[in-house]
Formats: C-alpha cells, structure tokens, sequence
C-alpha cells in the first residue's frame, strides 16, 4: 500500500465524516464524490469502500442511540424489511452498472441532499393514535427535560419509500438515512431523535447486504477500505463533539453549496460533459 | 366495529423498559465487533507496514482468508478485520430476533427473521 495515498485517504475520509456527522447524514455522502472525483478511483470500488465504512458507523454510532433510547427496534425491523430487499436490488445492479449512471445517480442524491437541508426539520410533539402494530415507544429527553411519546404513522408508505431508499443506498453505498430520516420524522411522525437513532441502526442492516455483493464481486479494496474505514471513525468522534459546540444550522447554507457543487460535478461527469471552470476536463 | 384506543403513557414506559435488557445486548454485540473487527485493522495494517507487504487491491473470498491467516500474511488479518466488520449487524440481527422471540413477540420476531433471512440471501446470491 502506498503510505502517503492511504494517509491522504484516511485525511479525507475523516473531513468527510467530520462534514457528515454535522449534518446527520454520515460520512458516505461526501466520501463516494471524494474518492472518485479528486482521487480518480473506480466509482465501484469507491462504493465498496463506502459500504464498508457506512456499516462501521453504523456499528459504532448505534450504541450511543440504543443507550439514550431513542431507537425504535419495532420501527427499523419493520421498514427494514423492504429497504434491505431494496438494497439487495440495488447492490446486484450496481455492482454491473455503467460507471456514468453511477456518477448521474449519485449526483441527483447530492442535489436532493442539498435541496432537503432547506426543509426544516419537524420538532412538532409527537402524536400518540391508535397502535395496531405496537410501534409506539417514548424516551427520556434529557434537552427538553421531557419524556417524549409517540407512534409511527403512515407505515405502509414508510415501507414503499424504503424499498426506494434500499435501491439507493444499495446502488451507491451510501447509508440511506439521508433519505429515511426525513421520512421517518415528517412523513411519519416520528421525533427527530428517535428517527437519527432508527436510521443510524437501520443503514448498518442495510449497507450489510450492499458490502457482501461488492466483496463477493471483488469490489472491496482493502487498500482503500482500511484508511477510509480509520478516517471515517477518527473524523466522526471529531465531528460528534464539534456539533456540540457548533450550530449546525448555521453552517447548513455552506454544506448545501458544497453538496450542489459535488453533485453538479458527478452529473456532469457522468454525462461526460466538460467543464473546465469546475474541474471537469 | 371497535376503533383501537391509542396506547397510554404507561403502557409506553412499560413496552420500553420491556426492551432495554434487548437494547443492551444489542450495544454488547456491537460494541464487541467494533473492538475486535477494528483491533484486527490496526494489527493487520501495522503487520503490512512493518512487514512492507503490499495489500491486496481486492478482499480475498474466506477459503482465501483462512490460508492467507495460515501462512502469516498480514491481507488475510485485514480481510478478517473487513468481514468481522461486515457481519457484525448480521449478529445483532439475530440478537434482536432473539430477544423478540423470548418477549413472547411472534410478529416481530418473524419479521426480523425474514430481514435475516435478506441479509443471508445477499451473502449467498453474492458469492454465487
């Protein structure tokens, strides 16, 4: 393994975690755009590595949510269900897709992504109706000094949507809770604590099915996943105490622009249109 | 026709106290493949380095792991560390189903089988 590639990678992939756990979307996000647009990796084996490392966070972020009880078990196995046939679907495509609908797909997620960083997150009290599928739940915030009930309404479109965010997140590598948050917490009703710490347990399940197909393909470069995997985890405990400290919010207009700007790169690179002023030659 | 009645604070408090012992052995499983998967990282990346061994540019299939692990090859450490990794949700999977089967929950446990029984057709539709 090249020392100074595997430590440029590790460098990135923790700015890249760093970006992500600021904006509650993991570190898969910016990472795929990274390694294939400054470093000319495979788009494939980019999304191998970033399969790999979404499931790490996943493994590692999960415990804090399960401790404070903001994940809803009920919740994740149920929308899990469709999502990780979705996913199955996904991976087996992608593994043998074109690398330019790679590139025009993943770019269209940035856009969404940076599109939905204007929708307003709902912090709206939770309604609690009737429960015929007993996914009703409450926890402890420690913030609100309050205990917050609810139960998930609307499932059977939650269910529809994850077998999209599956295809999506199987396809690109990338977790999926970029779209499942949002969809949890606004569609579903579900707080917006308890809907990070469903998704952040339901992407791990998720992006398992994802990895074993580009492992099984031979699209997992441990020379690429061990640095981006150690990055991943150093830049995510950084990221975690600086959310702390930052307004995220207030950041949101910058990360959106850099969001846009990565997807308009990947689109266009996957279209094979050039634009030098952007870097696509 | 009866219409349900929404379920009350208590019945809440008590479903979510049912399934903390079930959340802690969750954090167990996934706390303990995070310290070996990436304890095996960090010995299979420092065996390369102070070996100069080069790293495979594809992760070997697990007939290929256990002979590379035989002869000492540091690839074979990392791709353990990789799959260890990989199969740690798998585990809390049947964890969860565990715990769901032994609250008496025959919806739930069925339906974190079949999400088990997804994650196993991905490994083996994969390495068909």
């Amino acid at each position: 393994m090249d020392i100074t590639l595997g430590l440029e990678l590790a460098a990135v992939s923790a700015l890249a975690a760093i970006l992500g756990s600021m904006l509650g979307l993991g570190g898969g996000v910016f990472l795929v755009p990274i390694f294939t647009l400054f470093f000319g990796i495979d788009p494939k084996i980019a999304v191998g590595a970033s399969a790999v490392v979404v499931v790490t966070n996943s493994v590692v972020g999960s415990t804090v949510h399960l401790r404070n009880q903001f994940t809803n078990l009920r919740l994740a196995m149920l929308l899990q269900v469709t999502m990780a046939v979705g996913a199955l679907a996904g991976a087996l495509y992608g593994v043998t897709a074109r690398p330019a609908t790679v590139y025009v797909v993943f770019g269209l997620v940035l856009l969404y992504a940076a599109i939905s960083m204007g929708i307003p997150r709902s912090n709206a009290v939770a309604r609690v109706g009737p429960d015929p599928l007993d996914l009703g739940a409450q926890f402890d915030d420690s913030a609100a000094k309050s205990t917050t009930a609810y139960v998930p309404r609307k499932v059977p479109v939650g269910m529809g949507i994850s077998v999209g965010a599956g295809v999506l997140s199987g396809m690109l590598g990338v977790g999926g809770g970029v779209v499942m948050v949002p969809v949890m917490n606004q569609l579903m009703g579900v707080p917006v604590k308890a809907a990070v710490g469903t998704s952040a347990f339901m992407v791990g399940i998720t992006s398992v099915a994802t990895a074993s197909v580009f492992y099984a393909n031979g699209k997992v470069d441990p020379a690429v996943v061990v640095p981006a995997v150690l990055g991943v985890f150093l830049g995510g405990q950084v990221g975690a105490r600086l959310t702390k400290k930052l307004k995220a919010q207030r950041l949101s207009l910058l990360f959106a622009i850099v969001l846009l700007y990565l997807g308009v790169r990947m689109v266009l690179q996957g279209l094979g249109i050039s634009v030098p002023w952007l870097g696509i030659a | 026709m009866t219409t349900p009645t929404p379920p009350t604070t208590p019945d809440l408090a008590q479903r979510q106290a049912g399934v903390a012992s079930l959340h802690q052995r969750v954090i167990t499983v996934l706390t303990w493949g995070w310290r070996i998967g990436a304890g095996l990282l960090v010995l299979g990346l420092a065996l390369t380095l102070v070996r100069g061994e080069q790293l495979p540019d594809q992760a070997l299939l697990p007939n290929a792991i256990l002979a590379d692990l035989l002869a000492g090859r540091a690839a074979g450490v990392v791709d353990l560390a990789i799959i260890l990794l990989i199969a740690t949700p798998v585990v809390a999977t049947a964890v969860v189903a565990l715990g769901f089967w032994q609250r008496h929950e025959k919806r739930y446990t069925a339906i974190t089988l079949l999400v088990l029984l997804v994650l196993i057709l991905s490994v083996v539709v994969s390495l068909r």
